[in-house]
């Protein structure tokens, strides 16, 4: 049957306000804003930190694992750096699976795929604006969560000038420009994982995977980080992008790290984003019904797919070039004890006139099987003294248990009976941190 | 000014696969404005996976779909502009209150529904006392109101309904068709699909049938009670006998004795008449006759019954009307 029409040709009833992307991203944003573990996420990303430096304020203990972990009651860019460390390896991945990993699947689980692909909006439109609001999201609350624990790091312990990676007291302002770049460069690796979250929750549509997707993928490269000695597959892990921030630290700043990550990050968001689409687009939006067949047959598919790309990746984390080598760890820690040697006395009121440098002679050997590769390091660190009655110098020797990660990371520690104590006393008869107790440390691997 | 006829749906050779099943074989469906159709047939006839179609949730294998005008992709987009509806159970963000969720659907719709659209959208479906209760306390019946509701919003040229009134009570159910009625009046197409019949009669002005995935049956009502089977009506009269007897005499209708009590008479509207009149020539007193299966019944039983081939007067209406009124 054919009528005719009141206006024609295909007029429409309501003109379109605004685009589809823009109408999708406001709704997807007042859905996971409206969502109960969004809002846990925000109060954990602005309080956290605060809580945490409150802690710490409250006890002597220091999380001196992480790195700069031993400058926390020292230093407020220590706290915020301390929570970026910990944050890289699983605050934004939770963060990122929390957001992202059921926005797809939760319209699975509700059945509400059909409510908003009926309305005045493509599927363009709605991926696109669920990315968006995942995407805002993930930065709003590394933003959140980068000035709440440097708020709480200034606030309560103070902007005090911090000792860097290379063992030189760095000025409180130069630490703040440090500290929140180092934030903002790990926005690019936080999407990528968003993406990953986003493509496990196409794929599966299973939010329990979704969400935790990431996390797993984050604990595999704390696994994989432990195995291989090569760098080229480690540098591919979204993961490693968190680490480019380590290299600013550094006296000789060095950038190829961040440039990778950036790269990698880029390739990461690229593909995961290019292949969640292309499951939407090509999707039936059944009830009961799967095209694609039973639905344990997604995660059963992702699982066998993982495993393999997991045991790819531990064969591939030997292949290239190796990063630690014993003379990169050498050279670094003998450059880096005689710069907190001189520090330290400097805090105890000796004169150190500019460009002092200490006859230092550093031998590293790595613990158990050859010097090549991150793990468990010694080095003994053989000082020459100059004394009036010494020909022509005295020899002191210092031994350091190094802690070498892979991507040129290193915690240095000797007994106490060599250095002294955690703390001691400065010039001025106050405790401080001796810095010397721990040594914290990075190399340019590349 | 030269204007061109447009029709609210017009499907062409529909087809859709799911593995080796076919659920919908080459269906051809046209709906004028302001027609209400009737979208019948048994479970797993395809009625379902045709109005996904309709809303480009699934792509066919084969076929195109132009709503209003506007062909539709897929993908979505301008040619659902004024498409509103549901299929299956309306589905909902159970963490947001009924006016939340459709707050956030208007906003998807990008026409600024304000509140007072709302607020009106919300008392037409008889919702608005629920309205901030979270959905996730809704029962079935304020769901499909919800999606009623929803659908209003978008103040459509075409709306497709699956199950519109399924979980109401008597008085949604009368005010859903009462609805489904004034918006046909102001130009609305309107796609119905629903299991419940004689609802569907009550409303409709056309009706097609699928069966096994493929339309079996297309026409308006009136082409309806002139190919329809008999009906079948529940006669009681002050003597049984004599009636069977008077009806033997009158051509193209079956009676017999219902199993409850009473008679079960199979007949044409006009038989039916004639055996009316003929009870009342022979002052037969007839007690109580009503309607069991009606003409969209009758067709529609005759049409899905799982016997191929068979011609449509050689059904047993009263059969069916017998089994009903046992079971009543």
């Amino acid at each position: 049957m054919t009528t005719v029409a009141p206006a024609a040709p295909a007029a429409r009833a309501e003109p379109r306000i605004g685009s589809g992307v823009r109408n999708s991203y406001e709704t997807e944003l007042s859905k996971l804003m409206a969502q109960l573990p969004t809002r846990i996420l925000v109060l954990i990303c602005a309080l956290g930190p605060l809580a945490f430096a409150a802690v710490l304020k409250v006890q002597s203990g220091t999380p001196s694992d992480a790195l700069f972990g031993f400058w926390v009651h020292s230093s407020g860019f220590a706290v915020s750096l301390v929570i970026l460390g910990f944050a890289g390896s699983w605050g934004f991945p939770i963060i990122a699976g929390v957001l992202a990993g059921d926005l797809f699947s939760s319209e699975d689980r509700h059945g509400t795929w059909k409510t908003i692909l009926t309305r005045s909006c493509t599927r363009e439109d709605v991926f696109a604006g669920k990315l968006l609001a995942a995407g805002t999201c993930a930065i709003g609350l590394t933003l959140v969560l980068g000035a709440s624990s440097l708020i709480a790091g200034l606030v309560l312990v103070g902007a005090h000038a911090l000792v860097n990676l290379s063992g030189v007291l760095t000025s409180p302002g130069r630490m703040l420009a440090l500290t929140v770049v180092s934030w903002l460069i790990c926005l690019l690796p936080v999407l990528a994982y968003t993406s990953l979250a986003v493509l496990v929750s196409v794929a599966t549509r299973n939010g329990i995977l979704g969400v935790l997707g990431p996390l797993l993928v984050a604990l595999i490269t704390q696994l994989l980080d432990l195995i291989g000695k090569g760098v080229i597959v480690h540098e591919l892990l979204i993961g490693s992008a968190f680490e480019g921030w380590h290299g600013l630290f550094t006296s000789h700043p060095f950038f190829g790290q961040v440039a990778i990550g950036t790269l990698v990050s880029v390739a990461w968001i690229a593909a995961c984003l290019a292949a969640s689409w292309r499951i939407m687009r090509r999707r039936d939006f059944l009830t009961g019904v799967s095209s694609s067949g039973p639905s344990w047959r997604a995660p059963i598919k992702v699982v066998a797919i993982g495993t393999a790309v997991i045991a790819a990746l531990a064969f591939g984390c030997s292949l290239g070039p190796t990063g630690v080598t014993a003379y990169r760890v050498a050279y670094t820690i003998g450059n880096e004890f005689n710069n907190v040697t001189l520090l330290q006395q400097q805090l105890i009121g000796r004169r150190v006139p500019p460009n002092a440098r200490l006859y230092v002679q550093p031998q590293c050997n790595r613990r158990g099987t050859k010097a090549i590769g991150p793990g468990d390091w010694s080095c003994n660190v053989y000082v020459y003294l100059p004394q009036p009655n010494s020909v022509p110098y005295q020899l002191t020797s210092v031994e350091y248990d190094v802690s070498v990660q892979y991507n040129g990371c290193y915690k240095a520690q000797s007994p106490p009976a060599f250095l002294g104590g955690q703390s001691m006393l400065d010039a001025a008869g106050r405790q401080v941190t001796n810095p010397l107790f721990v040594v914290y440390g990075c190399f340019n691997i590349l | 000014m030269y204007i061109r006829a447009v029709d609210a749906v017009r499907a062409t050779g529909l087809v859709k696969r799911f593995g080796t099943t076919t659920a919908v074989d080459g269906v051809d469906l046209v709906i004028g404005s302001g027609e209400i159709r009737g979208l019948l047939g048994p479970n797993g006839a395809g009625k379902t996976t045709l109005l996904r179609m309709l809303f480009g949730l699934i792509r066919p294998d084969s076929g195109s779909v132009e709503l209003l005008g506007h062909r539709l992709d897929h993908l979505g987009g301008d040619a659902l502009d004024a498409v509103g509806g549901f299929v299956e159970e309306p589905s909902f963000y159970p963490y947001l209150s009924g006016r939340s969720n459709l707050r956030l659907v208007a906003k998807l719709d990008g026409v600024g529904a304000g509140a007072d659209e709302i607020e009106d959208a919300l008392r037409r479906v008889d919702l608005a006392g629920r309205a901030d209760d979270r959905v996730s306390g809704y029962s079935t019946g304020m769901r499909q109101r919800l999606g009623l509701a929803a659908a209003l919003l978008r103040r459509p040229r075409l709306l497709l309904l699956d199950e519109p009134t399924s979980g109401l009570d008597p008085g949604g159910t009368r005010a859903v068709a009462a609805l489904v009625r004034e918006l046909a009046a102001g130009g609305v197409a309107v796609l119905l699909s629903s299991h419940q019949i004689g609802e569907l009669e009550k409303v409709c002005d056309s009706f097609t049938v699928l069966r096994h995935g493929r339309v079996v049956w297309n026409g308006t009502a009136a082409e309806l009670d002139a190919q329809a089977p008999r009906s079948a009506y529940a006669l009681f009269t002050s003597d049984d006998a004599l009636a069977i007897e008077l009806a033997s005499r009158v051509p193209a209708i079956r009676i017999q004795s219902a199993a409850r009590g009473g008679l079960v008479v199979a007949a044409r509207p006009e038989s039916m008449d004639e055996l009316v009149a003929a009870l009342g020539d022979a002052r037969v007193l007839i007690r109580r006759l009503e309607l069991v299966v009606s003409p969209l019944e009758s067709m529609f039983f005759a049409l899905t019954a799982e016997h191929d081939g068979a011609a449509l007067d050689e059904l047993e209406p009263q059969q069916l009307a017998d089994t009903i009124l046992a079971g009543a």
